[in-house]
Parts: structure tokens; sequence; C-alpha cells
């Protein structure tokens, strides 16, 4: 336990020493061997100038001191989401419970069946004296003391609702001793008893589908996280055109290259560094949670967090395109808030919806369509597939209708960002771009591009 | 190096605004070329329409007798008027990345900007992030960034604006030496006396039409002829006013510009001169372009 703290601790020191020094270097005074533009690695020529673009807009994002604070803090949240439950579920490891008194099978049977029905393994330690016990108890040698068969000890108080392993094995103890005790008031034979002992509850039948909660806890996780990436990614976009308009710098640009090389690279480099930091999250939370022994990734959990994964590339895939083209009609801060309202909509919605699906486990008609829908599915689909209410080829067929929605989109968002990036002074409304001025072609001088 | 830039027929209009109408000439390669005009003339949109960055409703650019594409555009530089950079980037980084652009390696990229910053004395500022930079050397590197991969045809809009005249002289004197290297180089300017000493050829356009074309020589030496005169005591030039044939342009600082009609005899105006007091300066002028340009427009 102590040892995986440390490892989580670790790991967010070296995350923001990392930070610091990056950020050493870029504050450095400039000498002449510097002051030499740095010479690139030779991958951007290959991929010409879609990849120049992108490989540009990953050093200035994987640079800026929001993506590497927003990163720290993202691993710090999904840090305390695996570490706390396990520390508030108590310790991983076997129980270990004293027994004060002559050994007794029976007794020892009691604890073993009360650790299994909670869960947890129980180790029995043979403890001298009841003083004995208090101290083992006190110092924390010991989880709790059962003294004499008539009595548990604990060390802090349990009450009705406390939920550690240690609170939940002591009062099934403390229950299972007191109707043994009843037992014997009652003076039952042996046989009588054991009948008893063996009794199993009747079972209990659900008329809707395991909601599996470890997979839903995933889920709700996964989803706040794609929540948080996908608002921070599509910001980039929209303020990154903007801003390339604003600047005046997109001229320059375009003068060399096409609105859709400068668009693809833009989308592309941003994707890269999304995916980047989504692998980032997801091997830290895996390493944490196998090493703190958290059971949010079992069960069928991976295949939730995979699903979260092919939605948040999905999500972003459908979404650049959108913010893409509105950043372009935009050159204002003021006038990128009237535009991202409205695109944030369907993100905001299909979020609520899905955490109250994945919080509830009953998943009602709208939000199993919303699911298809590709605005929403990003959100949707996950917690179908985290309620076990999807099958293969549904998940096939909405993640296909996505892909062809995100075709569709990108094409019309190319038509709008090359129409209005150059249009600057005031914003640009989309019927502006629909409606051509009259008697304009396409001249002959204007080459396609 | 050497080249021709044509543009023939040009027609843009944005509403019922007409920017471009029916606008033709070219650019040879060798001169600094003046793309004149007051403001709102249609110069920008021309300089646009030459790198496809707006839709023309008729006409054609075309370089060397081919039609411009995106291969061409590579070996243009550009300097638009509302500059464009990007603020946060450092200069250095921000010049190799646009070299690249137009096809050049990281290496050669990074040599070229080394090498323009040093010549443009901002050296030490490449690793500057560029906002931080004043507005004169802002242009500086916006004009690196136009020169850095050594363009065919370099088109520059308004490249003086708000420059000190040093800095009016050293962009000028990098644009004569690019032309001197075979260079096709026009710039643009709404202030037309201002930049007559640094082109060599200058087109004027006004509401998107040619309004005149030519060397600047040939330009300044014809028309009607001009006389400076001053005469002690008379700072208004009340004397000429009345010399028949004679029109006074301007008068600055007691000195009359005088424009002469064809019929008339300077040594009539001279003897005018001498009856209105000591005459201190007498001297033929060439005609300024913001005159050629008023003389064409009638």
């Amino acid at each position: 336990m102590k040892f995986t703290l440390v490892i989580a601790v670790g790991a967010v020191v070296l995350a923001l020493r990392i930070f610091l020094r990056g950020r050493g270097r870029s504050g450095r005074a400039p000498s002449t061997d510097d002051a030499r533009p740095h010479r690139r690695v030779a991958f951007g020529d290959s991929l010409g100038d879609v990849g120049l673009v992108a490989l540009r807009e990953i050093r200035e994002r994987v640079r800026g001191r929001i993506f590497r604070v927003g990163t720290v803090i993202i691993l710090l949240v999904v840090a305390a989401a695996i570490v706390i439950p396990v520390i508030h579920g108590g310790k991983a490891g076997p129980q270990e419970v004293g027994v004060v008194g002559p050994a007794d099978p029976s007794l020892e049977q009691l604890v073993q069946q009360a650790g299994a029905r909670v869960g947890t393994a129980v180790r029995i330690v043979p403890e001298a004296s009841a003083r004995a016990a208090d101290d083992a108890v006190r110092s924390g040698a010991i989880d709790l003391a059962v003294v004499d068969g008539d009595r548990v000890v604990v060390n802090a108080p349990v009450s009705a609702d406390s939920t550690s392993t240690v609170a939940t094995v002591a009062q099934e103890v403390a229950v299972e001793l007191g109707i043994e005790h009843a037992y014997r008031a009652a003076e039952l034979s042996g046989s009588q008893v054991a009948q008893l002992a063996r009794a199993k509850p009747v079972p209990v039948q659900s008329l809707q589908a395991s909601t599996k909660g470890t997979a839903r806890t995933t889920s709700v996780i996964g989803l706040i996280l794609v929540f948080l990436m996908l608002t921070q990614y599509n910001t980039w976009i929209l303020m990154g055109v903007m801003q390339e308009k604003a600047s005046r710098v997109v001229e320059v640009l375009l003068a060399t290259v096409r609105p859709i090389q400068l668009l693809g690279g833009k989308v592309l480099g941003i994707g890269l560094v999304a995916m980047g930091q989504a692998a980032v999250i997801v091997v830290f939370a895996l390493v944490l949670a196998e090493a703190v022994g958290s059971d949010l990734l079992h069960g069928t959990a991976p295949l939730v967090l995979a699903s979260e994964l092919v939605w948040l590339f999905l999500g972003y895939a459908f979404y650049c395109w959108v913010y893409a083209a509105a950043g372009s009609m935009a050159e204002r801060q003021d006038q990128v808030q009237t535009l991202a309202l409205p695109l944030s909509l369907p993100i905001i919605v299909g979020y609520v919806l899905a955490l109250t699906t994945a919080s509830t486990g009953n998943a009602d008609l709208l939000f199993k369509v919303l699911a298809y829908f590709p605005p929403t599915a990003p959100f949707a689909m996950p917690v179908l597939v985290a309620l076990g209410d999807v099958a293969w080829w549904q998940f096939l067929a909405s993640v296909l209708i996505s892909i062809a929605c995100t075709v569709a989109m990108a094409l019309v968002a190319a038509g709008i960002y090359r129409r209005a990036v150059l249009r600057s002074g005031q914003q640009v409304r989309v019927r502006d771009l629909i409606r051509r001025p009259a008697g304009s072609r396409r001249g002959t001088a204007a080459v396609p591009r | 190096m050497g080249g021709l830039l044509e543009l023939v027929g040009l027609r843009r209009t944005f509403g019922p605004l007409t920017a471009l109408d029916d606008l033709s000439f070219t650019v040879p390669a060798g001169h600094v070329v003046g793309f004149l005009g007051p403001n709102g003339a249609g110069k920008t949109t021309t300089m646009r329409a030459i790198f496809g960055l707006t839709d023309l409703d008729s006409g054609s650019v075309r370089w060397n007798g081919g039609p411009v594409g995106q291969a061409e555009r590579r070996r243009f530089g550009y300097m638009p008027e509302e500059r464009g950079l990007y603020p946060g980037m450092l200069v250095g980084e921000q010049l190799e990345y646009l070299g690249r652009l137009h096809g050049m390696s990281g290496a050669d990229a990074g040599a070229a900007a080394r090498t323009w910053l040093e010549r443009l004395d901002i050296f030490d500022r490449a690793q500057s992030k560029v906002e931080a930079l004043s507005h004169g050397n802002q242009q500086r590197v916006q004009l690196a960034a136009a020169l850095l991969h050594a363009p065919e045809l370099l088109v520059l809009d308004e490249p003086l604006a708000g420059l000190d005249p040093a800095g009016v002289d050293a962009i000028g004197q990098v644009l004569l030496d690019q032309a001197r290297a075979g260079c096709c180089v026009l710039f643009s300017s709404h202030q037309l006396d201002l930049v007559e000493d640094l082109c060599e050829q200058v087109t004027i356009i006004d509401h998107g039409r040619l309004v005149v074309s030519g060397t600047v020589d040939d330009l300044a030496s014809s028309g009607a002829r001009r006389l400076v005169v001053r005469v002690e005591g008379d700072r208004e030039a009340a004397w000429a006013r009345s010399v028949p044939g004679v029109s006074v342009s301007e008068v600055a600082a007691g000195a009359a510009r005088l424009v002469l009609a064809d019929e008339v005899d300077s040594d009539s105006v001279l003897r005018a001169a001498m009856r209105a007091g000591r005459v201190t300066e007498f001297s033929f002028q060439r005609r300024r372009l913001s005159e050629v340009f008023r003389e064409a427009l009638g």
C-alpha cells in the first residue's frame, strides 16, 4: 500500500520536474549557439506540407504551459480516482483477525466465512490475552480481534454506514457471533446448528440486465476524461484557427499551402497530441491500478476503457472539423464565445445524459438512439458497453455512422474554412458563405487550390 | 533568375463595389516596380489575387506565360499589408518553418533565416517571441519571411508603412538588391511621392482601373514643365497668379511650384518674378508621381 503510494507520488513529482526543466530551458537567455534556429528532424520532410504544419502544432502545443500543467492535473485526478477507493476500502491484502481464547475451529470457520461474504481474505492470528489483542489492534498489527467469542475489538469506531473492509468484516463477524450465541441459548442440537449455518439466501432475480458496478465506475471516470479532453482539444482547434486568422498569419501561409493542407495539418497535429496524452493517461492508470490492486480495471472494465479510447478518437475526429470551421468564422475572443456555446451543447447534453445513465444503470430509448448519433455517440456508446447493453455489430454500426459523418463534416468544414478564413473585418455568417456575390464565379486566374 | 508576371483583365466585385475593373499590367524582372494608388484603389486585392487569396470574377494571373499554381507560388515571396506572423512563436523557428513550407530543407531554411536576420540587423532577436518585438523589427522579420527562400517574384503590400526613414532606406536597399539579382519586385504604397526615389517603374491604379504605367523617368520628364520660384517677401506667391498660362500647384515655405502651359516662355515668368521682388530660387523640376496621378485622372 505504502509502496504504491510512493510510486504514485514519485510519478507526479517526476512529471512536475520535467515540466519545470522544460520551462527553464525555454526561458534561458539566448547564446550565440542557441540563436541558430534548431535543425529539425527529417520527419516533416517526408510528410510534406501537412506534416510540417502538424509538426509545428505538436511542438507549440507540447511546449505550452497549459498542456503540461493540464496533463499533470489529469494524472493527479486519475491517480486519486484509482487510489482513493482502495484506501477507502482499507487494506487490499488479507485481514488479520486476532482471536483470544482456546482454539476453536468453529469460531475460526465463522470468521473465515464472514470474510468470504465480505469479499476479503482473512488470516487468523492467535492472541495470548485480551490486553495483548487490544494493543495489537491499536498498533495496527492486526485489523480486529475476537475476544472469547463474545466481543469484537476494532481501532476506529464502526457505524452502520461504515464501508471500510475492517468495518464490514467486524460487523459481519459480530452478527454471526450473535446468531451463534442465540443458537446456543435456544439449546439447538449440533446437527440443527450445522443445518442453520448452511442456510443460503434464495436467489434474487433482477428484471434488468446486470449493472456491472466496476465497469460502470470505470466508464464514469472515462466519460469525465473524454469530456475534458474533447473540450480541451476542440478549444485548441477553435482558438488556433481563430488566432491564425486574427494575426493574419493565415494569409502568409495560404500564399504557399492549400487551405485543406493547413487545416489538415492542424487537425492532425492536435489530434496526435490528444492521442499521445490519452495514451500517457491510460498507461499511467493501468500501471497505477495494477500497483495498488485497484479493481477499477478488472472484469469488463478494460473493454469499457478500450471503447472509451475508440470514441475519444472518433469524437475528436468528428468535432475537430466543426470547431475548425467555426474558428475560421471568427477573429475575436467574443466572437469565439458566441460560436462555442451552441457547438458545445451536444457535447454537454451527451455527457450529462451519459453520466446519469452510467449512475442509474438504466439506458432509456432516447439514450440508445443517441449512441448512434455522431455528436453524442462518444459519450453514449461507451456507457452502453459498460452496461452490457450493446452487441458488437451495434457498436460497429455506430462507428461506421460516425466515420461517414466525419468525412462529410470534413468536406463541409474545409469549404467553410476556405471561404471564411481570409475574410476579415467582421464575423462571417454562415449565410455569407452559402450565398455567393451576384455575378461572382471562379475566375480562370484563381487556379483551383 | 528572371521572370515575368502578367496580370490580364483582372475583375473582382464585392457586392455593389467593383474592386478590380479589367486591370492589366506586367511586372518584369530586374526592376523595382511601385504599385501605387490612393487607399481603396484595389492594390491589396490585386496582390491577393496573385497568390490566389481572393477569387476573381474574370481575368488571369500568369507567370512566365503559364498559369500560377501551388508550385509557382512556392517560389514567390509575399508580405501582406496586415502583417502575419505567429505572435507567440520564436523568430528563428518561425522563419525556419515558413522557409520549409516554401520547400526548403530544415538546414537550408535555418541558414537562410540566420543570413537574413543578420542582414536586417535583428539576429540578436532570433530567440525572441515575435510579439516581444517592436513594430519596425516585426516588419523586418516579415520581410525576412518573404525573402528567405530566394523568391523569383517578391510581392510586398505597403512594406514601408509606419517605418522611420532609416527603416525605409534599409528596406528600399534590399528591394533594389533583389531586383538587381534578377527578381521581379512589386511593392505597393499609397504615398506616391514617398516612394518616387525607390521605384524604377510604376503602375498607378485608381478604383480598380489602371491610371498610368511606365518608367519613373519617362513619367516624370513628360507632361507640362514645372518651375520652382522663390521670391523674397512674397510667401504666398501672389505675383504668379496673374501670369498668363501659369498655374500654382503648391506653395511651400515661400517657394511656389508652378506648372507652365506649353506656349509659356520661362523667361517671361522670370521677368514677372523679378518685378515682384528679389528672386532667390528659380529651377526646373521633374513631375512628381502625385502630379502624374492627378493629371492622368484629369
